[in-house]
């Protein structure tokens, strides 16, 4: 499902508030209900679902493995990371991210569109009140009357989230050859 | 200019004293103590003089004085045998060129003109003739340490004279001028050793190994400067070169030869007509390096990785082709014949893609001769180095994770295995060890086995050790091989001195990771006095693993063929359960624990009665298992893929593969589901087979 093109936005002129998170494009997504931004250089490409291998012994929110084009990737599923409730309608899509050359997916319901977001519109996260862990965020957008929580992702993936506790994790270069 | 001359000739600050001491060794009379006791204190204070700067010196002097101190003259034995010994180690303190002091690191030689490469020359020549050197290098060094073996072998003689002049008649074409006048100087002395002139002594295979370094670290120069650096002349070029062309020089019976040779070193060292006399000669012979080429196609290794991984793909899509409802029901039989035609050919594709990354392990096995020769002369050990099965093929990508381990494992048997020629012969042992390493293939593995004759692993002093670190509280109920496996701990060592080779606790944590990573393993059998043996056994290659699919409820895995020693499904009787150890099943008998796969993973929906599901006898020795599962569907070749990329280390799983609907399945690590299960029902207590 590709992202439809940016909605033409009145880019602010007044300067950023010191400390609010930077500005940029951002694709936005929705899960359970809210709309969510991630920077859109992290995103390597969206694709529809598919069945996915699930692993043992790694956390919970891992749902899993795919094969996108003869390689493995991890899944990511951002509600139960997020500890939200299961899904009542169908997920549709998974965002394929690429961080520090690792590339993972995350699971979404609905993919929404790419967005500037002037640096003036974040506003830093308020310490309560969102329903996702404050640590996750980047800030929050106020654009065109709507809100959109943009996810910190590299936060969201980290290794030492994602691999499972006890190991270390390989550089990149080692799984390269030994695959 | 003439600063460089002078440095060049004074080969060390020690040499002059070393030389007097050479002398007076040479006159010892064998049963003279006091006389054999001065040259003895001469070599200690040589050693830890200041001036002696090199390291690798002051240990070479220090094994000469010890070797004279060994002599045991209350027993009546005279020192013919320890002169012998120190004199060898001092002529190697001797042959050391000046130079190499400076750890090898490279200086610029300001006297010479040449510190670029000829103008004219093309970068692509001299990149394939630095490629092509290395090889003929490699040969060289091969044939060389066969000849310590058998000096008379007229063929591997004729390989280093064949390679010294091949590399100085290309180096000549190509315009670079200090290749080819030293191997020049080398072919010289290889040649006199071919028509016999000259025997071939250890001093002279000394001198041939040194030179094929030397050779080395200037195509290593040639190949800086191809990126822009500097022609830098290696350092101890000169003292070597000098060297050589007196060696050649002084064994005098060939008068026309060492005439030419010393003529040819005399212009070298001459300011104004520099390094022609060397190439001279040689221009016309260029052709003979091109010879024996066209057998094989030099591919770049990137590229062959690439192409090997395409045709994994296209195994995986041809097998997506085929197993595609729309063919299999299809009244087209047609349609399907071809689709399976196309599939023998992928196949066949795949098998000889395969075999093009294999390649013998005689390369890490020659690299591990050079390494035993030269840790034998600096630990003034003797060791005959025997090799079998060097031919024995590895998958490419592997080479580089073994030589590693390879090279610990034999310092440690040089260093800390074999004993002291005095010690071995005290405890009635010949005084060479013998260090034997193996390779051959078994049940689709390669086997790599390194043995020893030494004292042995000290059980005591590696438990000591261990409780030392804080790694085991005691050796209670620990078999010897659960004791000897501590050594594999990273910052394990039981060596007691410090010494230039090993001994400061990293290496066989290095062993155990780099076989780890190639999914392999590694035992130790060790017995006191007699030796030890290491035996590592390694997939063939990472790339493809044959596998069984099974299935547990609805999930799918792959189990490697290789761990699968048979399957069945069981009948009541044969099961029990034994108190305190679980579920077990009685096959022939021998009692064996279930491992639930659906229970460790976590699986709903599995079979749980044995007797309507299927067990497979897994694992080696008492590491033996029958893992549950639903069935067996399907056996399959797969594409090993690394999982470690996302997630990290997953338990009990060795990778990912894509099965033929394209949905990923997981490898099961055998041995790590079957640890995970012992540890799962009495967690902390540790099973005593």
């Amino acid at each position: 499902m590709p992202a439809r093109p940016a909605a033409p936005d009145a880019v602010a002129t007044e300067p950023a508030t010191p400390g609010a998170a930077r500005g940029g494009k951002f694709l936005s997504f929705f899960l359970a209900g809210e709309e969510y931004g991630l920077e859109i250089l992290k995103v390597h490409e969206i694709i529809g679902m598919m069945p996915v291998t699930w692993v043992p012994r790694t956390p919970e929110f891992v749902r899993g493995v795919i094969n996108l084009r003869g390689k493995i990737i991890p899944i990511v599923d951002l509600r139960r990371k997020f500890g939200m409730a299961q899904a009542d309608v169908p997920e549709t899509c998974m965002i394929v991210v690429q961080l520090e050359g690792v590339q993972m997916g995350i699971v979404v319901d609905r993919v929404s569109e790419v967005v500037t977001i002037p640096g003036a519109d974040v506003e830093p996260v308020p310490p309560f009140g969102a329903s996702v862990n404050t640590d996750f965020l980047l800030g929050i957008a106020k654009t065109n009357g709507c809100v959109r929580l943009l996810l910190d992702i590299e936060r969201v993936l980290s290794t030492e989230e994602v691999s499972s506790l006890s190991t270390v994790m390989s550089i990149a270069a080692e799984s390269e050859t030994t695959e | 200019m003439s600063s460089s001359a002078s440095r060049d000739q004074r080969p060390s600050p020690a040499s002059p004293d070393l030389n007097e001491i050479a002398a007076l060794l040479v006159q010892l009379e064998p049963t003279d103590r006091a006389d054999v006791e001065r040259v003895r204190g001469m070599l200690a204070a040589l050693a830890t003089d200041p001036a002696t700067e090199d390291l690798d010196t002051c240990a070479l002097l220090s094994s000469a004085a010890r070797a004279l101190g060994n002599v045991e003259w209350e027993s009546g034995a005279d020192a013919t045998a320890a002169i012998a010994s120190a004199s060898r180690l001092l002529e190697h303190v001797m042959v050391r060129p000046a130079a190499t002091t400076a750890a090898g690191t490279m200086r610029a030689d300001e006297a010479d003109g040449s510190d670029a490469l000829p103008a004219d020359s093309d970068p692509d020549l001299l990149q394939d003739f630095v490629a092509e050197s290395r090889e003929f290098l490699v040969a060289a060094e091969a044939a060389l340490l066969e000849l310590e073996n058998a000096p008379n072998d007229s063929e591997a003689i004729n390989t280093v004279f064949r390679a010294f002049h091949t590399v100085k008649g290309t180096a000549a074409f190509l315009g670079l001028e200090r290749i080819s006048a030293f191997a020049h100087q080398a072919e010289s002395l290889l040649d006199r050793v071919r028509t016999q002139e000259i025997a071939y002594t250890s001093r002279c295979a000394d001198l041939a190994l040194r030179s094929a370094d030397m050779i080395g670290e200037l195509l290593s120069a040639v190949e800086a400067a191809l990126g822009g650096e500097r022609l830098v002349t290696p350092v101890g070029y000169q003292a070597l070169l000098d060297y050589l062309s007196s060696e050649i020089d002084t064994t005098d019976d060939a008068p026309e030869a060492s005439a030419s040779e010393l003529a040819a070193a005399f212009e070298l060292d001459a300011p104004a007509a520099p390094r022609r006399a060397g190439t001279a000669p040689s221009t016309g012979d260029t052709p003979a390096a091109h010879r024996g080429a066209e057998s094989s196609v030099r591919v770049r290794t990137d590229r062959l990785d690439r192409l090997i991984d395409l045709v994994g793909e296209m195994v995986i899509a041809q097998s997506m082709i085929s197993g595609d409802q729309t063919l299999t029901g299809t009244p087209h039989s047609d349609v399907a014949r071809k689709v399976a035609h196309a599939g023998k050919i992928v196949r066949e594709l795949q098998e000889l893609s395969m075999s093009m990354r294999m390649v013998p392990l005689k390369p890490s096995f020659q690299k591990v001769a050079r390494l035993v020769r030269d840790l034998a002369y600096k630990g003034g050990k003797l060791v005959e180095f025997v090799t079998e099965g060097e031919e024995t093929e590895i998958d490419r990508n592997m080479v580089d994770y073994i030589s590693d381990p390879l090279v610990h494992m034999v310092r440690n048997a040089v260093d800390h295995g074999i004993e002291f020629p005095s010690a071995r012969t005290a405890k009635g042992k010949p005084a060479a060890g013998t260090i034997h390493l193996s390779a051959y293939h078994a049940s689709g593995n390669v086997v790599v086995e390194l043995r020893d004759d030494g004292r042995g692993l000290d059980r005591e002093r590696i438990v000591q050790k261990a409780i030392a670190r804080g790694l085991i509280e005691s050796d209670r109920g620990m078999t010897d091989s659960d004791v000897f496996d501590l050594i594999f701990a990273p910052g394990f060592s039981t060596a007691e001195q410090v010494t230039d080779v090993s001994g400061r606790g990293v290496g066989m944590d290095v062993v155990r990771q780099n076989i780890d990573a190639l999914r392999g393993h590694v035992e130790i059998a060790s017995e006191p006095d007699r030796g030890c043996l290491f035996t590592i056994r390694l997939p063939l290659t990472l790339a493809i693993t044959d596998g069984m699919l099974v299935r547990v409820g609805a999930e799918r895995y792959i189990v490697p063929t290789i761990n699968i020693h048979l399957s069945f499904r069981p009948e009541r009787s044969m099961l029990s359960t034994i108190a305190g150890r679980g579920e077990m099943v009685l096959l022939r008998g021998e009692l064996m624990p279930i491992v639930r796969v659906h229970q460790i993973f976590g699986i709903p929906g599995a079979v749980e009665d044995p007797e309507r599901a299927l067990l497979m006898i897994v694992g080696d020795g008492d590491r033996r298992a029958a893992v549950l599962v639903d069935e067996l569907v399907a056996q399959h070749q797969v594409v090993t893929k690394s999982l470690r990329a996302g997630l990290g280390k997953v338990p009990a799983v060795s990778g990912g593969a894509i099965l033929g609907d394209g949905r990923v399945g997981l490898i099961l690590d055998v041995p790590e589901l079957i640890a995970l299960a012992r540890q799962a029902p009495e967690s902390g207590q540790r099973s005593v087979a």
